[in-house]
């Protein structure tokens, strides 16, 4: 396809606005009048059981207006619907029992926050301290601190795989590998919090709500259901800028219930905007995985089985839309591989941490932390070099599509090609004589490399796969990604374009005005794309939002199929006008020309009037106007088989990366010097905004490499409860990065796209891993948990230094 | 998070044992101690006021006594709630003579705290918790002294 517009590095026209101070957040907003504001008491007890709420004080408080607990929510509303099959009542206050420290007891409205904050200082909780529990395994220990009595166990969903011979493979194997890996419980950190403004208006019993929530849609029946309100009326509207999320502001439905009773309770507008605070302690955060991992191994490399068990950590409360993070790169679990055999046992557990939910990468770092880090060890346990073992397990070229053991289908690519660019590019074979020489010096360098698959666009369905086929059998099966958009056009011709991506940063006004310039012949400045999202009056359906990189694959193909319709309608009108049958006219530059007989030619907006002003002149039977929507799936993206596989995601794009580090001996710190990354995403929609995606999901995934944790002590008290000690990327330290692009066009989106954005957040942690582990060979130490903080790595080299030295007088 | 000191004060161990558990004393020995009164055999209410790094804040706490061996040893067990979160601690001090009238009072102490004092506070935990108990004693030696003097 000759493109004009699609694949331009057009810098974003979302830019002018933010960077002059004209953007629109939900702070401030003032859609209605009388709005009071609120201040939430929490928790400061990870595990007790509430005695007394004592809120008399705080209520007589001048400029308070009134205090909502526990008992008003359970009377007005139902838990939050979650896809397991057994359930525990998670509500939006704590009732009777807290769970986690910061989980919200009350919630006071006054005038002005002021006075709603020093009337919650009034507020007097009694409470009964019971023993918490944090740790994975120790949660699942049958002498644990059970967190939801009703349920008698903290596991909130357990699930066995066996996909292929794995049993097999593993008795042929010349080799198995064993081990268990820790990854971190860690956060996405927009610089806007979460924020809410919500309305009821008791005559119509609708509620009206504005928040950076930013779906999935999904989620939107889930609050409907904690109302207990039919869909239509609870109307959630998102402002047109949202200050980022990557991911985390999903989590904000809980509140946007939460502020929906407190206005029906008060009878007041209220509004909350969350403080940085509140957000670290108690809003969401990615999971903490154990994973042990076994893979079945011959002399040449290659890996025949993988044997998985993961648990993951989802807090006080299991909510939607977890589990999914054990579900959502589930096809995809054996990687960039061609292993067909494959057992898995996916674990969710409860502790008294804050609950959890998406962010960016969502289950992807947690995945090939430990298959990524396998495949090194498989090599340096086989002598063999680990660039060797990724080549020879690669999926091939002329494999495409290829589907996996548990069902993913890839539908696109070429590992082999980005990983060679990749080992190029790092100069792999000159860094290993450089790594030689400075071991000989006495130094630590190391280069790590990581081939990771980035799912984009999510299958509806794979979430089900948290049911047992029996169980999904019960219900009717879902499956798809639909996505909608409108394309619409003026009187005037001036065109319009709404969107329900719900973008939070990523330029999805930038993007969706390219394309539809592209195929209305018209340039992409003319085109006004309106982002806000009103579940009342936008094109959505139950994929909506942004999350799973899905504006690239999704997104996009519903703005490009919508402005086709209006294309097609354009150009009958012309053919109905010009005489000329349709095959032969074409559009550019704002005009319908007659192919081969350029002066035989109508100006679209002739063509636009006609439908507005003289409908009698459209042809026969066509409609007045032009307002097309378009609902976009993937035929792909099916419910899951009775044999458990699924393709999880639509589109499938590779990353490879190749990044070489130094580690100081003396302070534990690591230096890295060079980070390539190769990424194969099909068609880039803008290498612009491209660029600046892995640049922004690099610095995540660096940060869950070597600097962020949500840290808890025993006792479940969070000791990372600000950026002084939950340690976040910027500027300084990222490191110099070489982006490299190919573009294998997906044959399952019109335009050839992927999503992407995400796959640094998956591969950082883990190739920076690699990295430290090949720098500190020559000690013994290998990478098993995160993030590598000085004080962790010099832990590690003064423990491999003490046994060294024990071995050596041992020999002696 | 846990700790352990010693330090000699004037006077003999049942005299110093008494004063140490005066109201009166503890609340003028106790730093940001605003009201200290006793409520009842071997327990007492306090108002402390504490800043912890950048989290400043009142405490309603209960003091209270137990393995009470005069005047050898006694437990105290201290629990503060308040609006930045809680503590509770617990010290064990144990006392014997020395030359010279004077008394040796050796303690260790362990305390856990919630709520934002934790998440804000922990770097800086350690280093408070250390400042509170030592300059309770500086304090307290100072005052024996001062009533050694006036005796």
């Amino acid at each position: 396809m000759q493109h004009q517009q699609i694949g331009k590095a057009l810098k974003r026209v979302e830019d002018p606005r933010l960077t002059s101070g004209e953007g629109t957040y939900i702070d401030d907003l003032n859609p209605i009048g009388n709005i009071h504001h609120v201040a939430i008491l929490r928790s400061h007890h990870a595990h007790a059981n509430i005695k007394e709420i004592r809120t008399e004080k705080a209520e007589k408080m001048k400029g308070v207006k009134g205090v909502v607990v526990g008992k008003d929510i359970a009377e007005l509303t139902k838990p939050f619907p979650v896809g397991v099959s057994n359930p525990v009542k998670y509500y939006s206050l704590a009732i009777n029992k807290v769970r986690f420290v910061g989980e919200p007891v009350a919630v006071v409205v006054a005038e002005n926050r002021y006075l709603a904050e020093d009337a919650m200082d009034q507020i007097e909780v009694d409470y009964e301290p019971l023993p918490a529990v944090v740790d994975i395994e120790e949660a699942m220990a049958h002498d644990a601190p059970i967190l939801h009595e009703e349920i008698g166990t903290n596991i909130a969903n357990q699930r066995f795989f066996d996909y292929g011979k794995t049993e097999e493979a593993f008795e042929e194997a010349d080799v198995v590998i064993s081990h268990k890996f820790k990854f971190p419980k860690y956060s996405a950190t927009p610089v806007e919090t979460y924020g809410v403004i919500a309305n009821y208006q008791e005559s119509e019993g609708q509620y009206t709500v504005w928040s950076n929530f930013h779906g999935p849609f999904t989620l939107q029946s889930v609050m409907a259901a904690a109302l207990n309100v039919s869909s239509n009326q609870l109307r959630l509207i998102v402002p047109k800028d949202v200050g980022g999320s990557y991911g985390i502001k999903s989590g904000v439905f809980p509140y946007i219930v939460l502020m929906s009773i407190v206005s029906r309770k008060i009878g007041v507008p209220v509004k909350w905007i969350e403080d940085r605070q509140e957000h670290l302690l108690a809003s969401s955060s990615g999971t903490d995985r154990v994973t042990w991992i076994e893979a079945a191994v011959k002399n040449d490399g290659t890996v025949t089985a993988l044997k998985m068990k993961m648990a993951d950590n989802v807090g006080g409360y299991i909510r939607a839309p977890e589990p999914a993070c054990l579900y959502r790169t589930h096809s995809n679990s054996t990687g960039a591989y061609r292993i067909p055999n494959l057992q898995m046992e996916t674990i969710a557990v409860m502790t008294n941490k804050c609950p959890t939910g998406l962010i960016r990468g969502y289950g992807g770092q947690q995945l090939y932390f430990p298959l990524e880090r396998m495949m090194q060890m498989i090599a340096r346990k086989l002598n063999l070099d680990p660039a060797e073992v990724l080549n020879k397990n690669l999926i091939r070229k002329d494999e495409f599509p290829f589907e996996t053991a548990s069902g993913g289908i890839y539908d696109s690519g070429n590992y082999e090609k980005a990983l060679k660019t990749a080992l190029e590019t790092v100069k792999y074979e000159e860094f290993k004589e450089k790594r030689q020489k400075a071991r000989e010096e006495g130094k630590y360098l190391g280069i790590g490399l990581a081939c990771i698959v980035e799912p984009s666009g999510s299958n509806m369905g794979y979430v089900t796969i948290a049911l047992t086929p029996e169980e999904r059998a019960k219900s009717l099966p879902k499956s798809g990604c639909a996505e909608g958009a409108t394309v619409s056009i003026d009187p005037m011709g001036g065109i319009k374009v709404r969107i329900s991506t719900v973008p939070t940063g990523q330029g999805h006004e930038t993007v969706s005005a390219q394309i539809v310039a592209e195929v209305l012949g018209v340039k992409p400045e003319t085109i006004k794309v309106i982002a806000e999202m009103d579940t009342a009056t936008s094109p959505w359906s139950v994929a909506s939002g942004s999350y799973s990189s899905r504006f690239g694959p999704i997104g996009s193909s519903a703005v490009f199929q919508a402005a086709q319709k209006v294309r097609t309608k354009l150009l009958r009108i012309a053919e109905h006008q010009l005489k000329v049958p349709i095959q032969n006219l074409k559009i550019s530059n704002g005009k319908v020309v007659v192919q081969g007989h350029e002066e035989k030619q109508l100006s679209l907006k002739r063509l636009i009037g006609t439908a507005h002003w003289n409908p009698q002149d459209l042809p026969e039977g066509m409609e007045p106007g032009i307002h097309e929507s378009a609902f976009y799936t993937v035929s792909t993206a099916k419910s899951p088989r009775e044999d458990d596989t699924v393709n999880g995601s639509v589109t499938h794009g590779f990353v490879a990366d190749a990044v070489t580090v130094e580690v100081d001996a003396e302070t534990g710190n690591v230096k890295i010097l060079d980070y390539v990354t190769v990424h194969d995403a099909g068609k880039l929609l803008n290498p612009l905004i491209v660029d600046g995606q892995i640049l922004g999901g690099l610095a995540h995934g660096l940060g869950g490499a070597m600097y962020e944790e949500l840290v808890y002590d025993k006792n479940g008290q969070l000791l990372s409860g600000s950026f002084m000690d939950y340690l976040c990327p910027t500027a300084t330290e990222m490191p110099e990065i070489t982006i490299k692009h190919q573009e294998t066009l997906s044959p399952v989106t019109p335009l050839g796209a992927k999503g992407l954005g995400e796959g640094n957040t998956m591969s950082a942690p883990v190739v920076i891993a690699n990295a430290v582990s090949d720098a500190l060979q020559p000690l013994g130490i290998t990478i098993d948990d995160l993030p590598l903080s000085p004080n962790k790595i010099w832990n590690k080299i003064q423990e491999s230094k003490k046994n060294i030295t024990a071995l050596k007088e041992e020999l002696t | 998070m846990n700790g352990n000191g010693k330090m000699e004060l004037p006077g003999l161990k049942e005299d110093v044992f008494n004063s140490l558990l005066e109201p009166e004393l503890l609340q003028k020995c106790m730093m940001g101690c605003k009201k200290l009164e006793k409520i009842g055999e071997n327990k007492y209410a306090a108002d402390l006021s504490v800043g912890i790094a950048a989290v400043k804040g009142k405490y309603e706490a209960t003091i209270q006594l137990e393995d009470v061996e005069f005047p050898n040893h006694y437990k105290i067990i201290v629990h503060g709630e308040g609006k930045p979160g809680f503590v509770n601690a617990e010290g064990v001090i144990d006392l014997s003579d020395l030359e010279n009238e004077e008394t040796l009072l050796e303690y260790t102490y362990t305390a856990e705290v919630g709520g934002k004092v934790a998440s804000i506070g922990q770097r800086m935990l350690g280093g408070v918790a250390k400042l509170i108990i030592s300059d309770f004693f500086k304090k307290a030696k100072k005052e024996l002294q001062r009533r050694e003097k006036t005796d």
